[in-house]
């Protein structure tokens, strides 16, 4: 291959570069250089500091709750045998399917006045609903469950990895030199593990930090509210581009730091595995608690808030809203935004083959992308119309949505994608290329076969998540163009709770595919 | 100092899937001294290890310790409670704590002003006093293999189990740090257990070998019985290259020398010698480090293999005569070799 540093094959890695990075930089350019209008006095008092405030706190209550969800489970799953181990193993992922605003919808629901918890227990004790206190789900505690209920599989996950990945025989030295059981967790396995597990509640926090339908429907002044608030109620763009500023900053941090964390595992991971561990069996009272523990976390995070849903979407059928537009709209916006992100990531990752540069500003600006949330780039998008004096309407408008999915989305696809080119053997293409394979052709004929299954999951992902989007989708949609999540989140918010389960199971339903998928990889890696 | 018993298998046996990985295994462990397992891999040797250990329960049999049982049919004590040293092949340090940190890990009976002084001990015996402070991944091979070992050893056990301790080190180094390593487990007087697939280590580093195959154990003694009196063709090539023909194509003089009246003989290739006369032709001649093994052809169709120290290169072609030594001339029923 020629050394040419700019050639005619480095042109569209760098235009999507541009596409997906520029909304970001819109919002960052937007928050950096906000003066006018609003005092910045009025702006720091009453809006960031506050809101900022908040979600910090949100973050760290919904840290804690995901580390005291995944880290005993996804220790106790990987350590001992008890009944319905193996089917905890992958369940235990399935809340991830849940977006949190459909979490909120369903928990708000069944924690309400009128709900069978509180029904239930005026029933047994006879007491008014104003002779007790209640946990009011309408709050910050609240919104951290709700956030932390859907999104501590990731820890769960890198919990498992980070636990199955430590040296056997490191537990196992441990042991012979006298560590009981808890000892065992507390001294070595944690320590080994933290930087993996930490890398992953990184993630799942940046995640919270992108929220906004759960925020918004529990009524909690985040940033991920404020930045659409102040945009859309209180006619304070500049205040908007603040708080998205400060959003991106505490996403950016959480992302910087589980790269970080992410970097410093693998000390010792060399070890060879020399047989599949073999589980230490529970005493009897001992695994039937483990297995209530892990079946009550599974009811709260997964089976009754969908059970609810569905519950409520039979038992008032009478009001279902007309659906198909609102799938159509879905399914159109998801076509898009999903097949021209995928091909995003597929230039990404092939071009990042080629060139340490170009791969070094790819990932930076995917993950710039990623680490931004909707309203953060929804914000950025509708900056970069003003200034281009666009209207925010019909096809125009369907574009720039498209837009900000590729650029939010990307490197959600970036991931599966290298993740199954890093397993192609590296002389692959020079084998390739002196069989007389090259350019096109080579990806046709060797590329694109071996990275199907990764590619197949990409495109899933992208569809899904594109589906869930909530606030950019609502910032940026033209009329007649609401999606399932738009629809959900207007009839909940709404009080018409009722109305809002069947577009909120969809999108449940939805979900569960890459959900399943990556279980079902789970499942597998486990077991060979 | 702890007590010091022999850590005995007792006709112990474990399956996995229906198979038996370990079959009716006995075995004695004396104290201060350091007893090879050598097998090829799946013999068992490592799951024998790990049954000694407590890590596997066997299906019958019992493991004791002096005369205190282990595991038995209605007993198992659990490997935290067993006080046996482990050192594994990826030597397994804790790769959170520093080389002073993993030594004194199993130390929480002495008391905290103690561990410390207790832990350098073992450290400078293991020659690792500049690097105290290091963490597992700024060691060497060796030096992670010396941590590995002072670990196991510093809350005195009642035994030591070593699983191939040194098939991870570069081979440039593994003679210097075997040396260090094991004159440190054979001090501590404790009953030790090496387990290797490296037959010369198991020749020179061990008080007593034990050969392991298909789950049972085809021979045991100290190195020069095993090696020169093999019970089988099996144990006899576990240890050193073996080499069979048929009686009746020997050389005729040779014949009356080998004891034995099996229609095969086996023999090592050490047992020829060049020696002046004729009637072997040299087909190929490698050179394998300080000797060379030599392929001799005789009596038109019979191979033969040498191998001696011989002072210049052998062309093929060349006709020699070949003289035995009839000690390394085996005579079993014949197996599969």
């Amino acid at each position: 291959m020629p050394h040419a540093t700019f050639s005619l094959r480095t042109l569209p890695p760098l235009l999507i570069v541009a596409l997906v990075g520029l909304p970001v930089l819109a919002a960052i350019y937007a928050g950096l250089t906000a003066g006018d209008g609003a005092t910045w006095d009025h702006i720091l008092q009453n809006r960031l500091v506050p809101y900022t405030l908040t979600t910090l706190l949100v973050l760290l209550l919904s840290a804690i709750i995901m580390l005291g969800l995944a880290v005993p489970t996804a220790w106790l799953i990987s350590q001992y045998e008890f009944p319905g181990r193996r089917i905890f193993g992958w369940a235990m992922i399935l809340p991830l399917a849940m977006p949190g605003y459909v979490m909120a919808y369903a928990w708000a629901d069944m924690m309400g006045v009128a709900g069978p918890i509180q029904s239930y227990i005026r029933d047994i004790t006879g007491l008014s609903a104003r002779d007790y206190w209640f946990p009011n789900l309408f709050s910050a505690p609240g919104l951290a469950f709700v956030l932390a209920s859907t999104l501590f599989p990731y820890v769960y996950i890198t919990a498992r990895a980070a636990f199955s990945m430590q040296s056997l025989s490191t537990l196992e030295a441990a042991r012979s030199l006298g560590a009981q059981p808890l000892e065992l967790f507390w001294r070595v396995a944690i320590p080994v593990a933290l930087p993996t597990i930490l890398g992953g509640l990184c993630l799942a926090l940046m995640e919270a930090a992108a929220d906004y339908g759960a925020a918004d429907f529990l009524g909690i002044q985040t940033l991920g509210v404020g930045i659409i608030r102040s945009w859309q109620s209180f006619g304070e763009p500049n205040t908007a581009a603040r708080l998205a500023l400060t959003l991106i900053l505490i996403a950016g941090c959480f992302l910087i730091a589980a790269r970080v964390f992410q970097g410093r595992r693998g000390t010792q991971e060399t070890s060879v595995r020399w047989r599949t561990p073999t589980r230490s069996k529970l005493p009897p009272v001992v695994a039937i608690a483990v297995t209530a523990l892990c079946s009550l976390i599974l009811l709260i995070c997964f089976v009754a808030p969908v059970s609810r849903l569905l519950w409520l979407a039979f038992e008032t059928n009478a009001n279902a809203p007309d659906l198909w537009p609102l799938v159509r709209s879905t399914l159109l916006l998801g076509v898009m935004g999903a097949a021209l992100a995928f091909i995003a990531a597929l230039v990404f990752s092939l071009s990042s083959k080629r060139s340490e540069t170009l791969r070094l500003a790819t990932r930076l600006i995917a993950a710039a992308g990623y680490a931004a949330p909707g309203a953060v780039l929804g914000l950025g998008a509708l900056f970069i119309l003003r200034e281009t004096g666009q209207a925010l309407s019909g096809w125009v408008a369907i574009g720039f949505l498209v837009w900000i999915y590729v650029s939010r989305f990307t490197s959600a696809g970036v991931e599966p994608i290298q993740a199954s080119l890093a397993r192609l053997p590296k002389n692959l293409d020079l084998a390739a290329q002196s069989l007389g394979s090259t350019g096109l052709r080579q990806f046709m004929r060797v590329d694109l076969p071996l990275i199907a299954p990764g590619a197949f999951a990409a495109a899933l992902i992208l569809f899904v998540e594109i589906l869930k989007e909530l606030p950019a989708t609502l910032m940026l949609r033209p009329f007649g163009w609401d999606t399932l999540a738009v629809r959900a989140h207007a009839y909940a918010t709404d009080e018409r709770l009722a109305q809002a389960t069947l577009p909120s199971l969809l999108i449940v339903l939805a979900g569960l595919a890459p959900v399943l998928l990556l279980s079902w990889r789970l499942g597998k890696s486990e077991r060979s | 100092m702890s007590t010091r018993t022999p850590l005995i298998a007792d006709q112990v046996s474990r399956s996995f899937a229906g198979r038996h990985a370990v079959n009716a295994i006995s075995l004695e462990l004396e104290p201060g001294k350091i007893t090879s397992l050598i097998g090829q891999s799946g013999s068992g040797k490592t799951t024998l290890l790990r049954l000694f250990a407590g890590m596997e329960r066997p299906d019958s049999g019992r493991v004791l310790s002096g005369e205190t049982v282990l595991s038995g049919p209605r007993t198992h004590i659990p490997i935290e409670s067993r006080k046996i040293g482990l050192v594994f092949q990826d030597f397994a340090l804790f790769p959170h704590l520093s080389v002073r940190e993993n030594v004194a890990f199993g130390l929480r009976h002495l008391h905290k002003s103690e561990r410390g002084s207790c832990a350098d001990v073992w450290i400078d015996k293991l020659g690792l006093a500049h690097r105290r402070d290091a963490f597992p991944h700024q060691l060497s091979g060796g030096e992670q293999q010396r941590t590995a070992i002072a670990r196991a050893l510093a809350p005195e056990p009642v035994a030591i189990l070593l699983d191939e301790p040194f098939s991870g080190l570069d081979p440039a180094m593994r003679d210097q740090v075997r040396e260090a390593a094991l004159a440190a487990v054979r001090e501590a007087g404790i009953p030790s257990l090496l387990v290797t697939h490296d037959a010369n280590e198991a020749l020179v580093h061990s008080d007593k070998i034990a050969i392991i195959d298909q789950g049972e154990i085809l021979q045991t003694g100290v190195p020069e019985t095993v090696y020169n009196q093999p019970v089988s063709a099996k144990a006899a090539s576990a240890l050193g290259p073996l080499h069979t023909l048929s009686r009746s194509d020997l050389p005729p003089d040779w014949q009356q020398m080998i004891n034995g009246t099996d229609t095969y003989v086996h023999y090592r290739p050490e047992a020829l010698q060049i020696a002046g006369g004729s009637g072997f032709r040299v087909v190929q001649q490698k050179l394998a480090g300080a000797v060379s093994e030599i392929e001799l052809d005789f009596g038109g169709s019979q191979t033969l293999f040498a191998m001696c120290q011989i002072g210049s290169s052998l062309q093929p072609g060349t006709e020699i005569g070949v003289s035995i030594n009839p000690a390394l001339f085996f005579d079993f029923a014949p197996k599969s070799v």
